[in-house]
């Protein structure tokens, strides 16, 4: 568990010198909750169950964008031999890099929502329950991300197979999140708290399973 | 199994049987599909599309069921002809879940008013197919055969959790989609001869299924030799 620590330090302090993911996320978020009400207009843009929605399809890209930078930057100079030298090897680069991108992925979230419920004028009435489902949400995103990435790690196409591997096995999550929010936003306590209970089970699967093939999946 | 008993003199009488025997099967059945088996009382004619449609998805859930096995054979010994049997059931897979797909769609227009509906069966089906076309399109994009393998092993251990999904996704969650007909607990809810018309062509596709997958596997393993010589080399 040391060398998955030492790994989420090393990534949030190389995040925090040069934040290019996390501003790409925040940016590419930004747009999407923009242009949504154009496009789906006001009122439907506004409906507690497609705001969620349009959140978290957002999130998942934004997961994308956060788990391929970061390997980018492992890549750049091979630093990622030497991360594999650290005590854990593959398995604490995988639970590091969840964590560390899990919390990024999180602030992406807190700005996107923040910038959701102002433009979209959005009354957000379980405002405790939504950042549950928040919380929760976001783990299972780089759990499944970082694998995809890692698969694809040194392929010419990995821009276009990274969502087409991850979208299909994140479909359960979405689900379980656009529910966990849209109900925290209409007032439901109690779906709310039933769904953000799948998504902690979800999440706990993805780690799970991620951990168990982080060894074979990570070159 | 080796890598070069596909490929031998008996390879070819077992390939050879396998067609006739497909070929056999495909008649019968679609003689007893098309003629003896009686029109649904609801549905009429077009319920005899269910004689491709679900044989389609039952030989889709089997080819997926030994990409799993062999992705995990692959992963346990590294012997290749766990890899040549992986890409073969996955692109058998495909090509069937696409048939099951097409078949539906055809089913449904005159059956439900439309070619596609938002049902969870369709969209689990329809979420297992781009899954084990990322898994193809994964396995082309990579030049290294150890490395694609591996790779491709991976996402095929772990995509095999859509099967029990896609099947049981119709008792979970309230569908369009009919509930099983002939896996039920208290027996199958079917004509005596539209159900035996069902069995035959389950085992006409299971044997279509299984002539494709000796045919590939031989071509993949020759494939896999080439390349291993052209390193050598």
């Amino acid at each position: 568990m040391r060398g998955a620590w030492l790994v989420a330090a090393r990534e949030l302090r190389a995040d925090a010198r040069h934040p290019d993911g996390f501003a790409t996320a925040v940016t590419f978020v930004a747009a999407l909750v923009l242009i949504e009400s154009i496009v789906v207009g006001p009122q439907v843009a506004r409906e507690t169950t497609v705001a969620p929605a349009l959140y978290w399809i957002a999130l998942l890209f934004a997961a994308i964008v956060v788990t391929t930078r970061s390997f980018d930057r492992e890549l750049a100079d091979d630093a990622i031999d030497a991360v594999l030298a650290l005590p854990g090897g593959r398995d604490a680069l995988y639970a590091g890099k969840l964590i560390a991108l899990a919390a990024t992925i999180a602030a992406v979230g807190l700005v996107g929502g923040v910038l959701q419920i102002a433009l979209l004028d959005l009354t957000l009435a379980l405002p405790g329950h939504a950042l549950v489902a928040v919380a929760l949400g976001v783990i299972a995103l780089p759990a499944v991300v970082i694998i995809d990435v890692a698969l694809t790690l040194r392929l010419r196409g990995r821009a276009a197979l990274v969502p087409v591997l991850a979208v299909p096995a994140l479909l359960p999550q979405l689900v379980a999140a656009t529910n966990a929010l849209g109900l925290a936003l209409s007032g439901d306590a109690t779906g709310s708290l039933a769904w953000s209970g799948l998504l902690l089970a979800i999440a706990l699967v993805y780690a799970v399973l991620g951990l168990t093939i982080a060894g074979t999946a990570i070159e | 199994m080796t890598t070069t008993a596909l490929r031998g003199s008996s390879a070819s009488w077992i390939r050879l049987s396998l067609g006739l025997a497909s070929l056999a099967g495909a008649l019968v059945a679609s003689v007893m599909a098309l003629v003896w088996a009686p029109p649904d009382a609801n549905q009429g004619e077009v319920q005899r599309i269910m004689y491709v449609h679900v044989p389609s998805a039952w030989t889709a859930y089997l080819a997926f069921a030994i990409v799993f096995v062999a992705s995990a054979g692959w992963l346990w010994t590294r012997r290749r002809i766990f890899d040549a049997i992986a890409v073969a059931s996955a692109e058998i897979g495909v090509l069937f879940t696409g048939l099951a797909l097409v078949a539906g769609s055809i089913w449904a227009k005159p059956t439900w008013g439309v070619w596609w509906t938002w049902e969870p069966r369709l969209i689990t089906t329809a979420v297992m197919f781009v899954m084990y076309v990322g898994y193809l399109l994964l396995r082309s994009l990579s030049a290294d055969v150890e490395g694609r393998a591996t790779r491709a092993a991976v996402i095929g251990v772990v995509a095999v959790v859509n099967i029990p999904i896609v099947h049981l996704s119709v008792t979970w969650m309230n569908a369009l989609h009919q509930l099983p007909t002939v896996l039920r607990p208290d027996g199958p809810a079917m004509d005596g001869r539209m159900l035996a018309t069902l069995i035959v062509s389950v085992l006409a596709f299971t044997l279509i299924c299984a002539w494709l997958m000796v045919a590939r596997v031989a071509l993949e393993t020759s494939r896999q030799e080439r390349v291993l010589d052209a390193r050598g080399a």
